[in-house]
């Protein structure tokens, strides 16, 4: 198992209840989980809580051979070698494609900088527009810069946090090969959360269906939506207008 | 096992500096505090009985009805200015904050000068019409002479916090309520007044600080409140004790304000957040109310910019080569140096707060924003006399250290200019806070958590990401900030060093001393500089959003 979450519980200061009571996964290397569940499931906390950017009130994470965080200690996330794709990108906007992707590098040594930063420009294809800034360019190319800086300085684990919902229909459904695509080329274990089935459906290798927190079915996407295309009578999460199907 | 994690984990320069500056904040209040109830002397006994009601009493009347006046006039030209469409509307936008520039102390003594018997207008009446008036007429120095002043200068405050808030807030309701059918007189107070009044109240609560806060026009007019009390019993009496005393009561007062402030705008906050910000279009006035309006907005103008602008700079023509040969570039450098010092370190304190209260959750986070804020409420006179005890017990403490240094003196640190500034940073780091507060808010956390994942230390990445995405606002912050100590009165004339005046005390003593010409320039300069800041100000921020 690469990835071991034991236990994990955590509640919000202010909050009655806790958002996340008891969760348990195990993930092997270079395997794409997702998880699903509609807004207020949890699901964007338990990414949060594995990058390190919220305490958990109990339980361990370990990424690898190495301990992210139990009840005796937390590793910061900048420590963690874990990566992310946020939700709006959160590209810094007085930076360059480059610079952006460059970022992440500090520590390595100029030339394999360089080289780095070609190649996953590369991979996601945008290799021409490495000058550009953000702002100038569209929403796809934007989350493509977002995947290649969150993988440039080699990941143990990559995090997508509702990777699809600023992009338009079509976008998304091009974007979704697209990103299956390059995370298995770069063989990097990967989690992202989503509330969209066609999406989980697409990209994971295996789905976890969240809850209030709990999960309540978990299983490759066959399992949880069955083989053929028409799985709108067994849909466990809300049920969404599938008009081009 | 949890706590000690907990404990590691949060342990940080940022949490450490955040406990300091927010220490430096509470200590000198705290001395005030626990002085307020120790051993009263008879100076205490006489002061209460004979005089406490009447500093009470004069303070009351100033807060109400300068409160009361502030409110009509800056919420009325707040209604008109976004609602309505007249002749220098534009203008209008901005040039109403400009009163703002002009202290109230300096606005003080320029309308004595105005209106005494060598003034302009008993002069004019004299050579012109053979008119001699009764004095009593013409006497400005008195409670009501007060008043108008303080109203007449701080109704800016209502003004613009009302504005901002009809701009963006009230469109959808406004425009629903002409829709209906309502009038204007029916739209403005059946639905304008009661969505805005909490931007109201919390305009005429900074008002009422700056009632309490200000000494200048009250010494100059010889009226008795808790501000000249202090200084009186203090330098006149040579009665510390007594005026911590008085501070304290000074400062419960506030703390009341404060608390029926928060219990009047209660839940009801009367702002929906919705994030497409439509402007309110104004309506064309016509014939007879268009310049009814135009009238009434710059009669207020000229009372409180144009007017006192005009005098002074009568005034520097006649007396200006005195002042360039004499202090000129002393006074300047002094107003600049400790105004430059203490508005880095409000900024620096500002960024290491706010930056410490977003990104993290808890107890601490969510009181320092608090504490920074409490500086900005107490009145000057009581933060320097808290200040003067801490440092005095500080000193105290470090005899020893300075003997064996070799100091001669025993009083270093309250006799040195450090002590002024440190006062300066208490009493205006919710300036510099507020500013970068909102900057920090604008760009929400999302960059910092971005900057972390790729392995960037809290420290790296505020100085690689989020320094460089508030600039603005830090600089927005030092800017205030400076202004606002190039103005400061009481703080200065307490805390300064023997023989150290800055361009605000020179003007006001120059102005006590009856050398009115010579007050004239150095005060001009201070208008000029904040006159120069509130235009940029509103024109940055206009274009941003």
């Amino acid at each position: 198992m690469f990835v071991h979450i034991r236990n994990l519980a955590f509640k919000y200061p202010q909050a009655k209840d806790h958002t996340i009571n008891d969760f348990n996964l195990t993930i092997d290397q270079g395997e794409i989980i997702s998880i699903l569940g509609e807004s207020g499931s949890g699901k964007s906390t338990i990414l949060r809580l594995i990058a390190g950017l919220e305490m958990p009130t109990n339980g361990n994470i370990m990424v690898g051979d190495h301990c992210m965080c139990s009840n005796s200690q937390f590793t910061q996330p900048e420590k963690r070698g874990i990566g992310m794709v946020f939700q709006d990108y959160a590209l810094f906007p007085h930076m360059t494609v480059q610079d952006n992707v460059k970022f992440g590098l500090q520590k390595w040594p100029r030339k394999d900088k360089k080289e780095r930063i070609h190649e996953v420009l590369e991979l996601v294809g945008l290799e021409d527009y490495r000058k550009r800034y953000p702002f100038e360019l569209s929403g796809g190319q934007q989350q493509r810069v977002a995947l290649a800086r969150a993988l440039a300085p080699k990941p143990k684990l990559l995090l997508f946090d509702e990777p699809f919902s600023n992009l338009d229909a079509d976008l998304q459904i091009r974007i979704r090969e697209e990103l299956r695509r390059i995370i298995k080329a770069a063989g990097v274990t990967s989690i992202f959360v989503t509330h969209d089935q066609d999406d989980s459906q697409a990209l994971a290798d295996r789905i976890v269906v969240l809850r209030e927190g709990n999960i309540v079915e978990t299983g490759t996407p066959e399992d949880i939506f069955g083989t053929d295309c028409n799985f709108s009578d067994r849909m466990p999460v809300k049920p969404r207008v599938l008009s081009r199907v | 096992m949890k706590w000690l994690r907990t404990l590691k984990t949060y342990t940080n320069i940022w949490t450490i500096l955040s406990i300091v500056f927010a220490l430096f904040v509470i200590l000198p209040n705290i001395s005030i505090i626990v002085q307020l109830f120790s051993e009263p002397n008879d100076n205490w006994q006489h002061i209460q009985e004979y005089m406490l009601q009447n500093y009470i009493q004069n303070t009351l009347l100033l807060v109400v009805f300068v409160g009361g006046f502030t409110l009509i006039i800056g919420t009325s030209l707040a209604w008109l200015i976004s609602a309505y469409d007249f002749p220098m509307r534009r203008f209008f936008q901005w040039g109403m904050i400009l009163p703002l520039a002009i202290p109230p102390y300096i606005g003080a003594y320029t309308y004595h000068g105005i209106l005494n018997y060598t003034g302009v207008i008993q002069t004019t009446l004299r050579d012109q019409f053979d008119v001699t008036v009764n004095q009593d007429y013409f006497n400005i120095m008195n409670m009501p002479g007060a008043i108008f002043i303080l109203t007449i200068f701080l109704f800016p405050y209502v003004f613009t916090i009302t504005k901002a808030f009809l701009a963006r807030q009230s469109t959808a309701l406004v425009e629903n309520a002409r829709l209906l059918g309502s009038n204007a007189w029916r739209t403005f107070f059946r639905v304008v007044l009661p969505i805005s009044r909490a931007a109201m109240i919390a305009g005429v609560s900074l008002v009422i600080l700056e009632v309490l806060n200000d000494y200048g026009v009250v010494k100059y007019y010889g009226i008795q409140t808790f501000t000249t009390a202090i200084f009186q019993t203090w330098f006149g009496m040579g009665d510390l004790n007594s005026a911590i005393k008085l501070a304290g009561t000074l400062m419960l007062i506030v703390l009341a304000i404060l608390v029926v402030e928060r219990i009047m705008r209660g839940r009801r906050r009367y702002s929906f957040t919705t994030t497409k910000v439509k402007l309110l279009k104004p309506t064309r006035l016509e014939g007879k109310t268009k310049w009814l309006v135009f009238t009434y907005c710059m009669t207020i103008f000229s009372l409180g910019f144009i007017i006192p602008v005009i005098q002074l700079i009568y005034w520097a023509t006649m007396a200006y080569e005195q002042f360039f040969e004499q202090d000129f570039w002393s006074l300047i450098g002094n107003s600049v140096f400790v105004a430059f010092v203490a508005s880095i370190l409000i900024v620096v304190m500002a960024v290491v707060i706010s930056n410490f209260s977003r990104l993290n959750r808890g107890l601490l986070a969510k009181t320092f924003p608090k504490v920074t804020i409490l500086g900005y409420s107490i009145p000057g006179a009581v933060i320097a006399v808290g200040v003067v005890t801490l440092f005095t017990a500080i000193d105290r403490q470090l005899f020893g250290f300075y003997e064996w240094l070799g100091f001669e003196p025993t009083l270093v640190l309250s006799t040195s200019i450090v002590m002024l500034i440190f006062a300066y940073v208490i009493r205006y780091l919710a300036v510099g806070y507020n500013s970068i507060e909102s900057g920090f808010e604008r760009i929400g956390t999302n960059f910092t958590e971005a900057s972390r994942m790729l392995g960037m230390s809290v420290t790296k990445s505020f100085f690689k990401v989020d320094m460089k995405l508030i600039r603005g606002a830090i600089f927005g912050g030092f800017i205030l900030a400076f202004i606002d100590i190039m103005k400061e009165l009481p703080l200065t004339l307490i805390l300064r060093p023997f023989n150290f005046d800055t361009l605000a005390t020179k003007a006001f003593q120059y102005a006590t001393d009856e050398m009115i010409q010579r007050s004239a320039m150095p005060s001009l300069l201070i208008i000029l500089v904040s006159g120069i800041a509130i235009y940029v100000f509103h024109h940055v921020l206009e274009k941003e959003s």
